[in-house]
């Protein structure tokens, strides 16, 4: 009974396995194994300090972290108060600009929905996620 | 001669049958419960199609897009589920694997190796419960599944995580907790039930 049992598992998570690392080798372009969010569409501290005026900051935490400390020239935009801050953000938003989406720390998940939410919902290009977040930007701030 | 011996023979009750036909020393009450059994069989039965076809459709809204699909049953429009069904595509594991790591429990790698595994298992269990093909398998992998589905998201819920269980793709997008965890419970007890009768099927 117990090695039918262990049997009949094996059988089906090998049967199992066949078409899921099909589908993982269909989708090796698209999806990233290292991070939730593809390297396209991070990008380092650095870089985007290096786009100087062509970047848009935008402060994907709470309202009272906001409130207490955040990127010089950052806009909130949390989902929180998602469709009351968005029309505020589309007024400075220009389609040259680049914008770089934080939230704190590395596993946050704000600012990659945030991102996400402003490519699909709000068809903006060029919208990235920093690497590391807020926690990053303070380190290279001293 | 020959023939009328055959005959009689054959009108005879055998040796082990009682002169009613049904064999000696067997409990009349046994037979009063007989219909209660084959109902009770049936009644299994059904809940196999129905716990499969669960596991199934959970795996398919992680495999393809159904959202289309899905509100075209919702409303009923047979036109347009015949003319998004044509355009049916995979999912992207991304969209589960970000609800796995919602969780907070495991490393994304991990996240997204599950994501494009887990679906397929179901579906397999799911089927092997309809199928009654490598049954006590699939009913074993699926009472484990739910069993830490259902640890995660309470755990999950104690760390004040906000999660999206993903159980049902984007369908159970908007699920509040409790609808959630009384669903998984439901089917958990609904799996431990039919181990409880695959196994007094076999005591029978």
């Amino acid at each position: 009974m117990k090695s039918l049992l262990v049997r009949q598992v094996l059988i089906l998570a090998a049967l199992g396995l066949v078409p899921g690392i099909g589908q993982a080798i269909y989708f090796r372009d698209k999806v990233s194994w290292r991070s939730p969010v593809p390297a396209s569409e991070m990008v380092t501290v650095t870089q985007a300090r290096a786009w100087g005026e062509n970047a848009i900051w935008v402060d994907a935490r709470p309202d009272n972290e906001f409130a207490r400390d955040h990127v010089p020239g950052a806009l909130p935009l949390n989902e929180d108060r998602w469709s009351e801050l968005l029309p505020q953000f589309l007024a400075v938003w220009s389609p040259e600009k680049r914008v770089v989406v934080y939230c704190s720390s590395v596993s946050c998940n704000a600012s990659r929905e945030v991102a996400r939410r402003l490519r699909n919902e709000a068809q903006l290009p060029n919208v990235f996620v920093l690497e590391g977040g807020w926690e990053e930007w303070l380190k290279t701030r001293k | 001669m020959a023939q009328d011996k055959e005959m009689k023979r054959t009108l005879e009750p055998g040796p082990h049958l009682s002169p009613l036909g049904a064999p000696p020393g067997r409990d009349p009450r046994e037979d009063a419960q007989r219909p209660v059994r084959v109902l009770s069989r049936i009644v299994w039965r059904i809940v196999d199609v129905i716990v499969g076809g669960i596991f199934i459709f959970a795996g398919l809204t992680k495999i393809f897009d159904l959202d289309r699909l899905i509100a075209d049953v919702r409303h009923i429009r047979l036109g347009n589920f015949l003319l998004d069904l044509q355009h049916l595509q995979f999912a992207s594991p991304m969209g589960f694997a970000n609800d796995i790591d919602n969780y907070k429990i495991l490393p994304w790698t991990i996240g997204v190796g599950l994501a494009s595994y887990l679906p397929w298992l179901e579906i397999f269990c799911g089927l092997a419960l309809i199928l009654r093909r490598l049954y006590l398998g699939g009913l074993s992998i699926l009472t484990a599944l739910i069993s830490v589905f259902i640890v995660a998201a309470i755990a999950a819920k104690v760390r004040g995580l906000d999660i999206t269980c993903g159980c049902f793709g984007h369908v159970s997008q908007n699920w509040n907790f409790p609808a959630h965890v009384a669903l998984d419970l439901a089917i958990l007890g609904a799996l431990v039930g039919l181990f409880v009768s695959s196994r007094s099927k076999k005591a029978l």
